[in-house]
């Protein structure tokens, strides 16, 4: 049934461009777009462009989650500091990442820097503020019955503190990895001579919006593979596990 | 005030004082070409100079209004359809893969294609936060219809309401909470697709601003940019989202605190 809907939108497009006619730089047929995308292998333009942006992709995810969570900890382990950083947090998160690109581009030009600071940016604020959360509300009932037990500070971090910031660390992941990939699309455009977004980019700039709408479907394609085999067992396996699901605003 | 609540102001303003202070300091310590970092004055002269000739309130506005138009688009777009694939199982097993596989590319991938379509304007950045907003509500609006108690759904019928009743009487109420609750990530998506489309493809506005003036180098334009960016959201978090969030979920007794 699912796959009916598929064709039949592919049906659709390609019974709809005689009848549209403005020709392939205005409105490629699904055909072009097969063509453009062989074009694109044979050449093997398509797997450099796909591994540079899973790079870049996975580099800022990581870079971003790790000093999410390390700054999460560290603050939120302060109740002072907690207070006094929250808004200055909440203020810099306001300030989304594609505001950031234009003095990113001013400071380090445009190329791989750019991309990976707006990246881990936008990776950073959510897991940041999420870790601080879950480490604020770790019950301080467990911490002392921890503690009464000889356990050292550590101990206390390691056994109550993480696993308790744990489901708000993978909200925070969730929600960045979304705004990141959209982020690594716009940072591509805009700074990069390679990539999805280079490729999206790039197309129309040429007058081949086939590569364009191949490009398109590949980010497509991708996101849903990240989903599927990345974010997904994620969640099943801490956050579903212990009973604490996402709620659907924060799911998309 | 009470005692905790001035404590988190007075310790909450600080690391603001701090940035600014570092910001004075800096080009008094060290040397470097005033375009990377301009003084908080020039700063503060381009904001009054903005202010004064009406740029600024032009931009602003002129952002809000695409952001608007963009919302009410999509919006109108969403609901209708997300009622009929929450209703209809043939309808939601039809376009399920389709849409999802669309929402992956929803927002900023459109605008290379929009400005084939559009040209640089107004059309292009509409047509990208409409997109934004249609993906990002279409499942809250499903999800809200399928969280409808079924007994209700019973309970309607048996009074004889159908059709058009039990739309606007059971299946708009009903959904409204989610779709309302899902309004605030919408808008947090639809936020960062207006100024990024605005940078490659519009005529105006915050991100046009902004990006124009890295041309010209003009960093005192970006910074400011970023700051009247970055109020807005706020400013909008607090007056519009919070109170949709306080008038709905928190009244109806859902909010889990």
């Amino acid at each position: 049934m699912g796959t009916a809907g598929v064709l039949l939108l592919l049906a659709a497009w390609q019974v709809s461009v005689p009848l549209v006619g403005l020709g392939p730089y205005f409105y490629p047929a699904p055909t072009d777009v097969v063509g453009a995308f062989g074009d694109l292998i044979r050449k093997g333009i398509l797997p450099v462009y796909l591994a540079d942006s899973l790079e870049r992709y996975l580099a800022g995810l990581a870079t971003g989650a790790a000093l999410g969570i390390a700054g999460g900890v560290l603050i939120g382990l302060n109740r002072r500091a907690s207070l006094a950083l929250s808004p200055l947090l909440k203020f810099l998160f306001a300030i989304v990442e594609v505001a950031w690109i234009p003095i990113f581009v001013v400071w380090f030009g445009y190329g791989p820097k750019t991309i990976l600071l707006a990246l881990v940016y936008v990776v950073f604020f959510p897991v940041l503020y999420n870790t601080l959360l879950g480490v604020r509300t770790a019950p301080q009932l467990l911490v002392n019955a921890v503690r009464s037990l000889g356990a050292s500070s550590f101990q206390v971090l390691r056994l109550v503190i993480l696993p308790s910031a744990l489901p708000g660390i993978i909200t925070g992941l969730r929600v960045g990895a979304g705004f990141a990939f959209r982020g690594l699309v716009f940072a591509e455009i805009i700074a990069a001579k390679t990539g999805i977004g280079y490729l999206i980019f790039e197309g129309t700039q040429s007058q081949q919006t086939a590569r364009t709408i191949v490009g398109m479907i590949i980010m497509g394609l991708l996101w849903l593979g990240i989903d599927q085999f990345y974010l997904r067992p994620l969640e099943r396996a801490t956050i579903q596990r212990w009973g604490l699901t996402v709620d659907a605003e924060q799911r998309r | 005030m009470s005692p905790a609540r001035r404590e988190a102001l007075v310790l909450g303003t600080l690391p603001f004082v701090a940035i600014l202070g570092t910001w004075w300091l800096l080009p008094l310590l060290v040397a470097y070409p005033p375009y990377l970092l301009p003084s908080i004055g020039t700063v503060l002269d381009f904001a009054r100079e903005s202010l004064l000739d009406g740029s600024l309130l032009r931009n602003v506005l002129g952002s809000l209004a695409r952001l608007a138009i963009g919302f009410v688009v999509g919006m109108a777009l969403a609901v209708p359809l997300g009622i009929a694939m929450a209703l209809n199982r043939h309808v939601a097993q039809l376009f399920r893969p389709v849409l999802s596989f669309l929402q992956a590319i929803a927002g900023i991938a459109w605008v290379p294609l929009t400005i084939v379509w559009f040209g640089i304007g107004n059309g292009s950045v509409v047509f990208v936060i409409a997109n934004t907003i249609f993906f990002a509500s279409l499942y809250n609006t499903v999800i809200g219809v399928q969280s409808i108690p079924q007994s209700l759904h019973r309970a309607v019928r048996s009074h004889g309401g159908h059709g058009l009743g039990l739309l606007t009487n059971l299946i708009l109420p009903g959904a409204l909470v989610q779709i309302l609750l899902g309004v605030r990530t919408s808008m947090a998506y639809g936020w960062r697709a207006l100024v990024a489309a605005e940078m490659i493809a519009g005529s105006s506005g915050l991100g046009y601003m902004t990006m124009e003036a890295v041309q010209w180098q003009r960093t005192e334009v970006i910074i400011l940019g970023m700051i009247v960016i970055g109020l807005l959201w706020v400013v909008m978090d607090r007056t519009i989202f919070t109170a949709i969030e306080r008038r709905t979920v928190g009244r109806w007794g859902l909010l889990q605190r």
